[in-house]
């Protein structure tokens, strides 16, 4: 029993410590946004088996890994953005732009990792500008990432005039579809690891916390001692990095690079931050969450093509999830 | 209850109101005369805010009667509050301004150029400098105490006989405040009232007629005229003195081991050893510049701060956090919790930077856990939002994130702001304990009677913000703070 | 009295500068200028269309200038207003939509300038254009159609599946019919069609997928556009299926042409990109210098099969589709 400091205790007979509750249950609780949605990922599998079959077939599951992949990757970087109440609109544009500067390098004969390196020296340039004009010229983030969003999306046609490009290195693809751990596919193991490295960063190391304090209350961060531009400089470069990684995966996988590719990409990658709980005031939300958005998105795209639903519907499906996975942490939180 | 007297335009009675289990209001009365200036007076907490916002409408009260005009139901322009936080629309017209709220339907046709006549005449009846000059002039454009009249146009201009004046002279110079008063007198002499609510003692001696003074929710002085008041007895009637002094006599604390800080600056140089107390008294201008050089959110660099003897200067607050300053603010809100993390990161946010640690670790769990039990912190679960706590706990929570490592340096912004009287003396406590293990406190309060209890010695800052005097153990009184301040309380 | 007086100033300065305007377009007339007005630059067809009308323009002798209408209407008739205040003799449109055409026929009868349409056509019931030089969609997707059924049947199946272009645009609801009557006559069963969004490989990488899971005893796919042949290519080659599912595309690309080469797609219905800009130029000229011109010249898709991609013949048809500078024919 700690001493109380004299004359703090009104009411010391009815005071009690907080208990804390086992780790499971705060797992449970902690993590309720996430199993929600892993929840629904498996009913929405169940429900389009009732169309197709092969909806659980072990190709199936493996196309929506593979094909959910590189948004997974691209959100993860997204959603350290939002955990700090900033917005990154740069990504789709970083990704198509990177497909691009990757294409070029490795047609013309650079040896693919050096290719790689170069493709993601793009990332880190584009998040390193936008974390530079939000951070230390104070500009807001939604203008900032607007213009390299525009800039990107531009240079990505430039770069080779628009032509697309077919990378033909047989090294190269196994980036994405080689097996570093036998029997792993490496855009699976890629997926594992930077989720399963980000949440441990978030939840267990200062850095993360600091992201969600930021993110949380920028003001009392910094009065904190909190180094609150660094962090968010990080971000902003650790996103770029994110969505030039998910190009290349994306790149390896397809063996085609096109000027348009990450067109869709942005406005997915933050609906897969929202859907798996981050709020974009900032403060909330996981990696694993952000990888259930990423792998539900992908999953309804599937299921309504599987089921043979006009693919325009798609949109309004997502849309419809998102507004319930919403209305589902609303509810959820009102009564915790 | 006698009949409402028609001199009175505005006439509430036996108000009552309470948030939960806090009653705020108890009773209080407050009668103000066609024409006249009216002060309230009262301490923080003493339900001014509330009775304010009750009687502009923003509240609904438990109990008691309002009359205004005579009449119960009263038209809602009558009384009009020129807000601390001016509420004007920036990008539009002084004349758009005064004129635009007045639309109560949206789709109404607006007749500029009529409007414009009569927000003209509105302003014109204030100032006709600005009435001729800036009246087509963006809000933006003009300065703070020209919106303030602009704001007390459009009062006007909606057929206001009560004006309601929070703290009007909070960010104007002397000169200002001056123009200020006698455009409340020129209106007084007009039939129109004012309210007013300040802290400064010499303005209200200089601008008011009669005065009302609240005291934990209830009017302790009904409208006697300030000729008839000194200003020991006003000081006397806000005090909380009875209900603070209670329990712990002043007594020096002594340190055994800690650092000594010097501050020095213009018109000031203090030594603090170890586990001294050093009182802010006055308006925020100066002591928030002092705070913030000490805790290295903007540098001043008139002052100069030094830690056993060697010179400190922290361009960032990790900086000084890392050489051992904490620092805890009372607006909770803006500059202490984070909301969206549980109670466990809160309280550990500082040691992690203090130690400069990369892991969150599990020995944290620990740590909070006794943090929480020192200072009898109810919580459900240390993994819980800080937004289940009441506003005191929080409080509470936020000093705890300085029980771990002691500060060398423990700077403190009117810490007890809305926290109810019994958890202010257990903050008071927390703070006593740390200052006897070491740390030296600096402290900035508008309560002068929590100064009077705890500092060893007060620096108090004038109006203008600068350094008006020192006093030291022997002569600490609230009224010695009040003449030193120009505020009373 | 002020306002009247500003209003006379800034009219005598609109003259001044229309008077300007119009005799720096007499002084340059000898030399007739033509304006490609492209719906969207970023698609790379329509770059090849403008290559094949620039490299025609230069073979009459006309001058050239190319625009980008972003896939907008309003930005179309900004376009042409443009062009027509630049003082250009004749244009060429790749028009954002068929609907689109009627108020810029209505502007450019006005002003007397003939226009050839490329790719899209004019809304129907229009008649004031010069020429409209489109491909033959509907008899191309009955070629395509009785190609892919025949691949299916060789494969030992029936079932084929499509991935389609947006079915609201009318090129694509034209080579569905002309497919889908195909398919009945031939004995096909065309099990689903998936309409992309993007147009981007990927995404028809995840259609094909999605269908050849659905449906895995399919044939055959139909591809409508580029893009959908590499992304099916992508599969076949990813599940190791590679001939044993057969698959033919229109349009024609640097990337399919590698593709047939390499026998991972088997057939190509070229839409002749540079050959519909060298035509719509050929028959604007045509108009301005008092020659023969045809009103609606639907131009064949030929088909290129990974057979005959060598032949001469087929050679030749690939330089109608796109420049040498997008890549190897």
């Amino acid at each position: 029993m700690t001493d109380t400091i004299a004359g703090a205790h009104r009411d010391a007979d009815s005071y009690h410590a907080p208990r804390r509750a086992s780790l499971g249950v705060r797992l449970l609780r902690s993590y309720r946004t996430e199993i929600a949605i892993a929840v629904a990922i498996i009913l929405i599998e169940l429900v389009v088996s009732l169309w197709s079959p092969q909806a659980l077939s072990y190709g199936n599951i493996a196309n929506i890994a593979q094909a959910s992949a590189p948004l997974i990757l691209m959100s993860l970087g997204v959603f350290l953005v939002i955990a700090t109440s900033g917005i990154d609109l740069s990504v789709g544009s970083t990704f198509s732009l990177t497909g691009m500067i990757a294409g070029l390098a490795l047609s013309g004969g650079m040896a693919w990792p050096l290719a790689c390196f170069v493709a993601l020296g793009v990332g880190l340039v584009v998040g390193a500008i936008n974390g530079g004009l939000v951070t230390f010229v104070g500009l807001a983030p939604f203008v900032v990432t607007l213009i390299t969003f525009a800039v990107g999306g531009s240079l990505a046609f430039v770069v080779t005039d628009g032509h697309s490009i077919a990378i033909l290195d047989p090294d190269f693809w196994r980036l994405n579809g080689g097996e570093l751990v036998p029997g792993l596919a490496n855009y699976v193991l890629f997926c594992i690891v930077a989720v399963a490295a980000l949440e441990f960063a978030l939840r267990k190391l200062v850095l993360g916390r600091w992201i969600y304090a930021i993110g949380s209350n920028d003001k009392a961060a910094r009065l904190l001692g909190i180094p609150v531009w660094a962090v968010r400089f990080g971000v902003y470069a650790a996103s770029g990095l994110f969505a030039s990684f998910a190009s290349l995966i994306s790149l390896s996988y397809i063996s085609n690079s096109e000027a348009t590719s990450g067109a869709n990409m942005m406005l997915q990658a933050i609906a897969a931050c929202v859907i798996g709980g981050a709020s974009l005031f900032g403060g909330t939300g996981s990696a694993i969450g952000a990888m259930l958005g990423a792998v539900m998105i992908t999953v309804i795209q599937n299921g309504v093509n599987l089921i043979g639903i006009n693919s325009f519907w798609q949109g309004s499906v997502t849309g419809l999830v998102i507004l319930i996975a919403v209305l589902i942490d609303r509810l959820t939180k009102m009564r915790a | 209850m006698s009949a409402s007297s028609p001199d009175f335009i505005l006439e509430a009675v036996d108000i009552e109101k309470s948030f939960g289990a806090t009653s705020v209001l108890r009773r209080a009365d407050l009668r103000i005369a066609r024409g006249e200036i009216h002060a309230l007076l009262g301490g923080n907490g003493a339900g001014k805010s509330t009775l304010i916002r009750i009687l502009c409408g923003l509240l609904r009260r438990d109990g008691g009667t309002l009359r205004v005009d005579g009449q119960e139901e009263a038209s809602p322009n009558a009384i009009a509050v020129v807000f601390q936080e001016l509420a004007l629309l920036p990008h539009m017209t002084v004349a758009e301004n005064i004129y635009l709220p007045h639309r109560h339907r949206g789709l109404e046709r607006v007749r500029a150029a009529e409007r414009r006549e009569e927000a003209r005449a509105a302003l014109a009846q204030i100032d006709e400098t600005l009435a001729r000059e800036a009246l087509d002039t963006p809000v933006a454009e003009i300065d703070l105490h020209q919106r303030q009249l602009v704001e007390i146009a459009r009062a006007l201009s909606s057929g206001a006989r009560l004006l309601l004046l929070d703290e009007p002279t909070a960010n104007l110079t002397f000169a200002e405040s001056e123009r200020l008063f006698s455009i409340l007198r020129r209106l007084a002499s007009r039939g129109i009232a004012t309210l007013i609510v300040s802290h400064r003692m010499n303005e209200i001696r200089a601008v008011a007629d009669v005065c009302t003074i609240l005291r934990d929710g209830r009017t302790v002085v009904n409208r006697q005229p300030l000729t008839e008041l000194s200003d020991a007895a006003i000081v006397e009637a806000m005090g909380q003195k009875g209900a603070m002094r209670a329990e712990t006599a002043h007594a020096a604390i002594r340190a055994t081991a800690g650092t000594t800080v010097s501050i020095e600056g213009p018109g000031l140089s203090v030594t603090l050893p170890p586990g001294s107390v050093l009182g802010l008294a006055g308006a925020p201008g100066g002591p928030s510049r002092l705070i913030d050089t000490l805790i290295g959110a903007n540098t001043d660099l008139h002052w100069r701060i030094a830690m056993d003897g060697a010179l400190r200067h922290f361009a960032v607050p990790a900086e000084a956090v890392r050489q051992g300053v904490g620092y805890v603010s009372g607006d909770r809100a803006e500059k202490g919790l984070l909301v969206t993390l549980p109670i466990l990161d809160n309280v550990v946010a500082a040691a992690r930077i203090a130690g400069r640690r990369w892991f969150a670790g599990r020995r944290e769990a620990r740590v909070t856990q006794d943090a929480l039990e020192r200072l009898a912190i109810k919580a459900g679960s240390i993994d819980d939002s800080p937004l289940t706590l009441s506003g005191g706990t929080q409080q509470k929570l936020l000093l705890a994130r300085w029980l771990e490592r002691i500060p060398r340096l423990l700077v403190l912004e009117e810490p007890t702001r809305g926290v109810d009287i019994g958890t202010k003396r257990e903050i008071y406590a927390i703070i006593r304990d740390m200052a006897a293990r070491g740390a030296v406190v600096v402290w900035w309060s508008t309560e002068f009677s929590e100064l009077t209890e705890i500092c060893d010695r007060i620096v108090a800052f004038d109006l203008r913000g600068t350094v008006s005097g020192v006093i030291e153990a022997g002569n600490i009184s609230e009224v010695a703070l009040a003449r030193a301040t120009g505020m009373a309380a | 009295m002020s306002r009247m007086k500003t209003l006379g100033l800034v009219a005598a300065a609109a003259l001044a500068l229309g008077a300007a305007t119009a005799s720096s377009g007499t002084a340059e007339a000898k030399k007739l200028t033509v304006a490609y007005i492209a719906p969207s630059l970023d698609i790379s067809y329509w770059q090849w269309v403008a290559y094949g009308a620039k490299t025609k323009a230069a073979e009459l002798g006309m001058d050239y200038i190319e625009m980008d209408s972003h896939n907008s209407p309003v930005d179309q008739m900004t376009n042409v207003r443009t062009a027509i205040t630049r003082g250009v003799d004749a244009i060429v449109m790749g028009p954002v939509s068929s609907t689109s055409t009627p108020p810029v026929l209505r502007l450019l009868k006005e002003k007397n300038i003939p226009i050839a349409f490329t790719g899209i056509g004019p809304q129907p019931g229009e008649t004031d254009y010069t020429s409209a030089v489109t491909a033959n969609n509907y008899e191309a997707g009955k070629a395509e159609g009785s190609f892919v059924c025949a691949l299916a049947k060789e494969r030992g199946g029936s079932q084929v599946g499509m991935l389609s272009l947006p079915q609201d645009r009318e090129n694509a609801q034209k080579y569905l019919k002309g497919a889908k009557e195909s398919f009945a006559a031939d004995g096909c069963e065309l099990v689903q069609v998936l309409q992309t969004k993007g147009l981007t490989v990927r995404e028809a990488v995840d259609q094909a997928n999605d269908l050849l899971t659905a449906h895995p005893d399919v044939k055959a796919i139909y591809g409508m556009y580029d893009e959908a042949a590499t992304g099916a290519a992508k599969v076949l080659q990813t599940r190791g299926l590679v001939g044993k599912i057969g698959v033919a595309t229109a349009d024609g690309s640097p990337t399919t042409v590698k593709l047939l080469r390499d026998g991972v797609i088997q057939g190509l219905f070229l839409q002749e990109a540079g050959g519909q800009g060298i035509e719509a130029v050929q028959q604007v000229h045509n108009a301005l210098t008092g020659a023969a011109v045809t009103k609606d010249l639907p131009l064949a898709e030929p088909l290129v099969t990974s057979k005959d991609i060598d032949s001469a013949a087929a050679q030749a048809k690939l330089k109608r589709v796109y420049p040498p500078a997008a890549g190897l024919y």
